[in-house]
């Protein structure tokens, strides 16, 4: 196992830039997700680690060598395929077998660790047969083996559960999970689903456009965003964002909205608006921390419920503010009617602030 | 509720019928394409196992009362002036073929790999006139491509007919192996790679095997292009002992104008080997289809 450190790392495809001086180091035995929407450079960024795609600028160390000009075999890695990229021809027993032929290792050492990987994966009844005999699942399976029976530095895994349906990729997920637990491997996992990188990554790495926007734990990610697209991005149902504008009333600091209604902003929100660099400011709420009334409460901004969905153990209540969609989640005990009259009182402690013009988060000094 | 039911089956009952027409309609069609293809097949042959007085004879037998191997025995018969004719216009056409085949794949595979898996300044532009040679009648080409073979010494020999059968059977043969490339995952490649191959081993072990199919047919279809083309065969070539076997089977008839059993064993000798590879390329092309040697 080794650690990974992508240092300033760039690629253009003519004139566009894929991915844009990023820089992150994953330790040994880490378990790092790239997440972020189609084209906002992660696969890039992992097929430039794989060493698939030239590195314009920038490097890319693997353990402690420097390896922006080594062939893919070379780098001491392994990867899984979203399409699982099984050679059709060969049998389950020889695609595990390839990685280690190709290292020319003795033919029965071979067979022992192809044996053995297949009894962690419980599929050695499944030797014999050729991919398109096998189902989705157990051809992700054999993919994993495929990689994991070099014991290489590095697992790279681009969007593995990508093709599998709903209940399958809910219970493979945990199996990477325990997988990447039992064997300490170094991970680079890249996925379009945030879902997938809060529950499995130590740290997920939140991509946009190319940049790099956010490298933290799923925790830190999810409670500190740093800008709007983070904060929209990670979570589901996604955090609600309420263009509004900063003024005072009373002396006191308060924010504005179109519709005519304004919000008292606590002495901790206060200082964080003084830092902005515009008097638009974005107001940020996640549908737990918005607490909905049935009735005027002092505080609360009247809305009407737009659409009620209920999911069963939360029902979540859609309602527009400012223009803006806002989602609340309650509890099925409380009954909600679409265009019902409603109040809503947002939560100071757990509420975020943008600026309107950077987009960043705003954060008390 | 019953009349609903009993609408919906109706109306099934009344699909059925309509696509049931259509079927026996593409079924009568493909009967008479068969007979239209088969029956010149078959007149042939029954031709050519007559005598020369049964093929003669009004009304024609559809099969001869005496049937004979003669004309064949004579085609074959190293002894005979015919026979040795014959059978070195048909090694002349074997080894002209098989030139333009191996040539061809040589030079297809790696061309259309490259159409397929690279970027490279004038990509299209190259595919482009690739495909452009085949959008003017193979005539067109005739006299420029004389005026040139005799300008580099080629005239009379079997290199002038290899290349430019190559000139004909390379950009379908890269094209049809670049459809093959293309649907073959680029990340089977990648892993083959990442798993410790080179590039070139990812290649020749993972991307090979798995256009065979393609190979094959495209070898097979180059093969019988040069087998039966005619005009370039009959202005290059004027030694008799050069000759490929469609311009030696004209000359055969305008020599022997009589000899119609000679004749049709002569074109169905020639036909053969075109029929055996188009079974086998049909073959392939099923394989190729049916057996999803690439599952995305």
């Amino acid at each position: 196992m080794a650690h990974v450190v992508l240092k300033d790392l760039v690629k253009t495809y003519g004139g566009f830039k894929a991915v844009n001086e990023v820089s992150l180091t994953v330790n040994d035995g880490e378990f790092v997700a790239l997440v972020g929407p189609s084209g906002c450079g992660k696969t890039t960024t992992l097929n430039l680690v794989a060493g698939l795609t030239s590195v314009t600028s920038g490097d890319i160390v693997i353990g402690d060598r420097v390896v922006n000009d080594l062939d893919p075999k070379d780098r001491d890695i392994a990867m899984v395929f979203q399409n699982y990229a099984l050679y059709p021809q060969k049998s389950v027993y020889m695609n595990l077998a390839f990685p280690l032929q190709m290292r020319k290792l003795p033919r029965d050492e071979i067979d022992r660790k192809v044996r053995e990987a297949a009894r962690v994966l419980d599929m050695t009844q499944l030797l014999e047969r050729k991919p398109r005999e096998l189902s989705g699942g157990q051809q992700q399976r054999v993919a994993l083996g495929r990689a994991l029976v070099r014991d290489p530095a590095v697992f790279l895994m681009d969007e593995p559960l990508s093709n599998l349906d709903a209940k399958l990729r809910v219970q493979m997920r945990s199996e990477i999970k325990r997988f990447h637990q039992d064997l300490k491997a170094t991970i680079i996992y890249v996925t379009h689903d945030q879902l997938e990188a809060v529950t499995m990554a130590d740290r997920m790495a939140v991509m946009n456009g190319g940049y790099l926007q956010q490298y933290d734990s799923p925790a830190q990610v999810f409670a500190h965003p740093v800008n709007m697209f983070v904060a929209s991005f990670v979570g589901s149902p996604a955090m609600s964002l309420i263009p509004l504008e900063a003024s005072t009333a009373n002396g006191d600091a308060v924010l504005t909205s179109a519709e005519g209604w304004s919000l008292a902003l606590s002495e901790a929100n206060a200082r964080k608006i003084q830092g902005a660099t515009t008097r638009k400011i974005v107001l940020g709420a996640r549908h737990s921390t918005i607490k909905l009334h049935k009735s005027a409460v002092a505080g609360a901004i009247p809305a009407k419920a737009y659409t009620v969905e209920p999911t069963g153990d939360v029902t979540f209540v859609q309602a527009f503010l400012s223009g803006a969609i806002v989602n609340i989640s309650v509890s099925p005990k409380i009954a909600v009617a679409p265009d019902e009259q409603i109040w809503l009182e947002f939560d100071q402690e757990r509420m975020h602030l943008f600026d309107g013009e950077t987009e960043m988060a705003l954060r008390a000094n | 509720m019953s009349t609903i039911a009993e609408t919906a089956s109706r109306d099934q009952i009344r699909r059925r019928q309509r696509v049931d027409g259509w079927r026996w309609a593409g079924r009568l069609f493909l009967v008479f394409m068969l007979l239209y293809t088969a029956l010149p097949m078959v007149w042939m042959l029954s031709t050519s196992i007559k005598s020369g007085f049964a093929a003669m004879q009004f009304s024609p037998q559809l099969w001869p009362d005496q049937p004979t191997l003669a004309s064949y025995q004579k085609l074959l018969d190293p002894q005979n002036s015919v026979g040795q004719d014959f059978l070195r216009f048909f090694w002349n056409s074997l080894i002209v073929s098989t030139a333009t085949t191996i040539l061809s794949v040589i030079v297809a595979v790696p061309a259309a790999y490259a159409f397929s898996r690279f970027t490279f300044p004038g990509r299209n532009f190259l595919f482009f006139a690739v495909l452009l040679r085949n959008m003017f009648p193979a005539v067109i080409f005739l006299v420029p491509l004389f005026i040139l073979m005799r300008a580099i010494g080629l005239v009379n020999t079997h290199g002038s007919l290899v290349l430019t059968y190559l000139t004909f059977g390379l950009p379908l043969a890269i094209w049809l192996l670049k459809g093959f490339y293309d649907n073959i995952p680029v990340q089977l490649e990648q892993a083959a790679r990442i798993d410790g191959a080179t590039r070139f081993q990812a290649f020749m072990l993972i991307v090979m095997p798995l256009s065979t199919p393609g190979i094959i047919a495209t070898a097979i279809y180059s093969f019988i292009g040069a087998w039966n083309e005619y005009i370039y065969a009959y202005t290059f070539l004027s030694k008799n002992e050069q000759l490929t076997l469609p311009v030696g089977i004209q000359r055969f008839f305008s020599e022997n104008t009589t000899d119609f059993p000679g004749l049709m064993a002569a074109s169905f000798m020639m036909s053969v080997p075109v029929v055996v590879l188009f079974l086998l390329l049909q073959r392939y092309f099923v394989r190729a289809l049916t057996e999803g040697a690439v599952k995305h």
